[in-house]
C-alpha cells in the first residue's frame, strides 16, 4: 500500500477503546470500518422502509391525480402535517453543522467517529425537507416558477434559496472528508464493497494522498466548517420566519429564530445519539463509539435540552402571563384543551424526561441514552405539529360561514402515508449511505490511533 | 347565641346547596326551552325597496342554533292566495330574504299598517308582526358655516304622510362596517315635527376620490316602523386618491421587479458571498483532481 499518511499536529485522542494499551492496528481498523453487507435484520429493515416509501408514493399518486382535496387541509389549516414534517427535517439537518463544524472548529477530537453519521443524517434530512415542500404544493409541476417568478420579498424564496445552499454545503462536507477513505476502499477491495468499486473509483480515483491534496482538502474542509454555521443558522431562522412574519397567535414572536435553532440542535443531537447506538450495536463498533462518546453526547443533549426548555418557557409563559384575547384561546387549547395531551407529551417526553435521564452518570450509558434520544426525536416531531396546526385553527377573526370540517384538522390517511413515507425515505437514504460508505471515518481513525501510538512510545 | 349560630350555619348550608343546584335548575329550564324562535324584520331602503328578512333558530342550553333548510310561506295581512308574498327556505345561517312582489301593490297602498303572517306548512307560526308605512328623508344644510344633516321621518296615516315624533335613529357617515355618528351623540330622536338636525362635527373625513361621503340615517328595529335606511351623498370629505405610484414603489408589498434596494443589496451580498466561496471550493477540488492525475 502506497499511501502517504499526513501526520497532523493534533491532540492525542483517548476516546477509543485500546486493547492492552496497544492502539488498534491499521488493518484491523480498515476491516472493522469498511461497509458491511446487510444481514437478515438489515434486509428486513430495508424492506420495511421500502414498503413505507411505496405506500407514501401511492398516496402521493392519489394526491397528484385527485388534488390536495384528498388531504384534510382546508382554508384555515393550509399547512398541516407536511409542513410539520418539513420543519422537523430542517431541524434534524442542523446536526451536521453542530457535530462536524462547531466541534471541529473548537478542536474537539472525540467527535471524529460521529462526524460522518451527523453528515449523513444532515444530507438525508435536507433532501426530504426539500421534497416534502414539493409534496405540499397543489401544482408541483409549477415548482420551477418559484425560481423563475419568485419575489425576493417573500420569506418562502429565502427558504428555498437557503435550503438549496445548505444542501450543497452539506454534500460537500460529506464528500471532502470522504476522499482519503475512498482511496482506502479502492485499494482494499473487500468482498462486502466490491460491487461499489466503480462508484468509489468514479468518486475518488484522483485521490493519491499527495501532500498538496491533503493541504487543499484540509483548507477546504475548514472553509466549509466556517461557512456552514451561518448558513445552518440561516436555514432554521428563515424557516422560523415563515411563521414569525405571519401575524397569528402563537407565531407572532421576535424570539422564533433562536427558539427554532435551539430546538433543531436538540433534535439533531438526539438523532445522532439514536444512530450512534444503533450502528454501534449492529456493526459491533464498541471500540470506536465508546461509552465516553455517549457520556460526552449526553452532556451536550442535556445542555441543549435545557436551552430549548428556556426558549419554550419564553414562548409560552410570557404570552400566557399577558393572556391577550387573541392568544388566549390558542394557549388554553394547548395547556388544557384538545391539544393538551400532545403539548405536555412534547414538553415532558421531548425535553424534561430526557434531561432527567441524562443528567445522571448512569443515564449517560448507551441504552438509557438511546431511549432518551428516541424520546427527544419523537417529542420533537409532535412539537413541530403543535407549532403549525393549533395556530392555524385560531385565526384572529372568528371562523364564520364555513363547513364544520374547516374548523378541525386531523390528517387524512394519504397525509399520514406520505409523512411516514418521507420519514422512511430519509431513513432509507441513511441506510444506503451506511451500506456504501464507512460510517466512521477510516483515515482519520487510523491517524488518531497512530498519534496515540506515537504518544505512548514517546512516554 | 347558640341558636343564632345554628341559624347562620343552616343559612350558609342553604346558600351553598342553592348555589350548587341553581345552575342545574337554570340549565334544566333552558333544556326544555327547545321551541323554535322566529324573527321577522321589515326593511325599507331609500324609500324604494321593501323587503322582509326571516330568521329561524332554536335556543338550547343558552345557545341559539340556526335552523337551516326550513320552508316558510309568508302572507300580507291575511292567509289567502291573493295575499301571498313568497315561499322561502332558510339558508345555513337560518335566514331567508323576500321582496314584496309588485302584484300586492293595491293591497299595500290600501292601508297604512300591514300585518305579516308566516306559515310553516299548515301551521301559523307568526301573526303578530305588523308595521306602519313610513318615509325617511335626509338632506344637508349649511347654516352659519356649520354643516348640518337634516333628517325627517313621516308615517302614513290613511294615505297622508304625517310627522312621526320620538323615533330613535342613527345619523352619520356610512363606513365599511357600520355608521360613524355625524355629530357627538350615538343616536338621535325626532322632535314633534319628525325632524332631527345633526350638526356635522366629523370634519376632514376621508371620502372617495372626489371627497364624497355617504350620509346615512337608519331606524333600527322600531316596533312600529321596522327598519328604514336612507342615504345621501355629500361632498364634505377629503378626497382620497390612491397614489398612482403606490404599486410602483420599491416596497415589501410590491411586485418582484420592485424589490427594495436594501433587500436586494442584503440578499445578493449574502448569495454572492456564499456562492463565490462555493465556486472557490469547486476550483480547489478541480485542483485536487489535477494533482492526482
Amino acid at each position: 500500500m502506497n499511501l502517504v499518511w499526513k501526520i497532523k499536529p493534533r491532540k492525542p485522542n483517548k476516546y477509543y477503546n485500546v486493547e492492552n494499551n496497544n492502539p488498534i492496528s491499521r488493518d484491523r481498523i480498515i476491516n472493522d470500518l469498511v461497509p458491511k453487507r446487510f444481514g437478515k435484520r438489515g434486509m428486513i429493515w430495508t424492506s420495511i422502509l421500502i414498503i413505507f416509501c411505496l405506500a407514501g408514493a401511492y398516496a402521493y399518486y392519489r394526491q397528484l391525480t385527485q388534488g390536495l382535496v384528498v388531504t384534510n387541509m382546508r382554508d384555515y389549516v393550509s399547512w398541516g402535517i407536511y409542513i410539520s414534517n418539513f420543519v422537523f427535517f430542517v431541524a434534524i439537518s442542523l446536526v451536521g453543522s453542530l457535530i462536524t463544524a462547531i466541534l471541529r472548529l473548537a478542536d474537539v477530537h472525540w467527535s471524529t467517529p460521529l462526524t460522518r453519521i451527523a453528515e449523513i443524517i444532515a444530507v438525508s434530512a435536507i433532501v426530504f425537507a426539500s421534497l416534502i415542500i414539493i409534496v405540499d404544493m397543489g401544482r408541483p409541476e409549477r415548482f420551477m416558477n418559484l425560481f423563475l417568478h419568485g419575489r425576493l420579498q417573500s420569506p418562502i424564496i429565502w427558504d428555498v434559496t437557503v435550503i438549496s445552499t445548505y444542501f450543497l454545503i452539506s454534500l460537500f462536507l460529506l464528500y471532502l472528508p470522504l476522499l482519503p477513505d475512498l482511496k482506502i476502499l479502492i485499494l482494499h477491495r473487500k468482498p462486502s464493497v466490491n460491487k461499489f468499486h466503480k462508484l468509489y473509483v468514479f468518486l475518488g480515483s484522483f485521490w493519491k494522498g499527495h501532500k498538496d491534496q491533503f493541504r487543499i482538502n484540509d483548507k477546504s474542509i475548514n472553509i466549509l466548517c466556517v461557512m456552514i454555521i451561518p448558513v445552518a443558522f440561516c436555514i432554521h431562522t428563515v424557516t422560523s420566519w415563515l411563521f414569525a412574519t405571519t401575524y397569528r397567535p402563537g407565531w407572532d414572536s421576535t424570539n422564533f429564530g433562536a427558539y427554532f435553532i435551539s430546538g433543531a440542535f436538540l433534535v439533531g443531537a438526539g438523532a445522532v445519539v439514536v444512530a450512534m447506538y444503533v450502528f454501534r450495536r449492529y456493526y459491533k463498533l464498541e471500540k470506536y463509539i465508546t461509552e465516553l462518546h455517549f457520556e460526552k453526547m449526553g452532556k451536550i443533549v442535556v445542555m441543549l435540552g435545557l436551552l430549548y426548555l428556556y426558549f419554550n418557557i419564553n414562548e409560552y409563559l410570557i404570552p400566557a402571563f399577558k393572556m391577550k384575547k387573541a392568544e388566549e384561546e390558542h394557549l388554553r387549547e394547548l395547556f388544557s384543551g384538545s391539544y393538551a395531551i400532545m403539548f405536555w407529551f412534547a414538553i415532558f417526553v421531548g425535553m424534561l424526561i430526557p434531561i432527567f435521564i441524562l443528567i445522571t452518570k448512569k443515564g449517560r450509558k448507551p441504552l438509557p441514552m438511546f431511549i432518551a434520544g428516541i424520546m427527544v426525536v419523537v417529542g420533537a416531531w409532535f412539537k413541530r405539529y403543535l407549532i403549525v396546526t393549533p395556530t392555524l385553527l385560531h385565526p384572529f377573526l372568528p371562523m364564520q360561514n364555513v363547513p364544520e370540517s374547516y374548523k378541525h384538522y386531523f390528517p387524512s390517511w394519504e397525509e399520514w402515508a406520505i409523512a411516514i413515507g418521507s420519514l422512511a425515505g430519509a431513513l432509507l437514504i441513511i441506510t444506503f449511505f451506511v451500506r456504501i460508505l464507512p460510517i466512521i471515518p477510516i483515515y482519520e481513525t487510523i491517524i488518531e490511533q497512530n498519534e496515540e501510538s506515537q504518544k505512548d512510545h514517546s512516554l | 347565641m347558640k341558636k343564632a349560630k345554628k341559624t347562620i350555619r343552616y343559612s350558609l348550608l342553604l346558600v351553598l346547596v342553592i348555589s350548587i343546584l341553581m345552575p342545574n335548575i337554570v340549565d334544566a329550564q333552558d333544556a326544555s326551552d327547545g321551541t323554535p324562535i322566529l324573527k321577522l324584520q321589515y326593511f325599507n331602503i331609500n324609500n324604494s325597496v321593501q323587503y322582509l328578512l326571516l330568521e329561524s333558530s332554536t335556543k338550547k342550553n343558552k345557545v341559539f342554533l340556526a335552523q337551516k333548510n326550513i320552508s316558510y310561506k309568508v302572507y300580507l295581512d291575511s292567509v289567502s292566495s291573493g295575499n301571498f308574498i313568497s315561499e322561502v327556505k332558510t339558508n345555513e345561517s337560518g335566514k331567508a330574504k323576500m321582496f314584496i312582489p309588485p302584484n300586492l301593490k293595491s293591497i299595500w297602498d290600501k292601508s297604512s299598517t300591514h300585518l305579516f303572517i308566516v306559515m310553516k306548512g299548515d301551521e301559523q307560526v307568526s301573526s303578530d308582526y305588523s308595521i306602519t308605512k313610513a318615509r325617511l328623508e335626509i338632506d344637508t344644510a349649511t347654516i352659519d358655516d356649520i354643516k348640518n344633516i337634516s333628517v325627517k321621518i313621516f308615517k302614513d296615516d290613511n294615505g297622508k304622510l304625517i310627522a312621526a315624533p320620538d323615533i330613535e335613529m342613527k345619523v352619520g357617515i356610512k363606513r365599511l362596517v357600520g355608521i360613524l355618528s355625524g355629530g357627538d351623540e350615538e343616536t338621535y330622536t325626532s322632535d314633534s315635527t319628525g325632524l332631527v338636525t345633526v350638526p356635522f362635527t366629523k370634519i376632514n373625513m376621508p371620502g372617495d376620490s372626489l371627497g364624497n361621503l355617504i350620509l346615512i340615517a337608519k331606524i333600527e328595529d322600531n316596533e312600529i316602523l321596522g327598519n328604514i335606511i336612507v342615504e345621501k351623498k355629500a361632498s364634505w370629505g377629503v378626497p382620497t386618491v390612491a397614489g398612482e405610484d403606490f404599486f410602483s414603489k420599491r416596497e415589501l408589498w410590491s411586485t418582484r421587479f420592485r424589490s427594495p434596494y436594501w433587500l436586494l443589496f442584503m440578499a445578493y451580498a449574502i448569495i454572492i458571498g456564499v456562492y463565490s466561496t462555493l465556486i472557490y471550493l469547486i476550483l480547489q477540488l478541480i485542483k485536487t483532481i489535477k494533482i492526482g492525475k
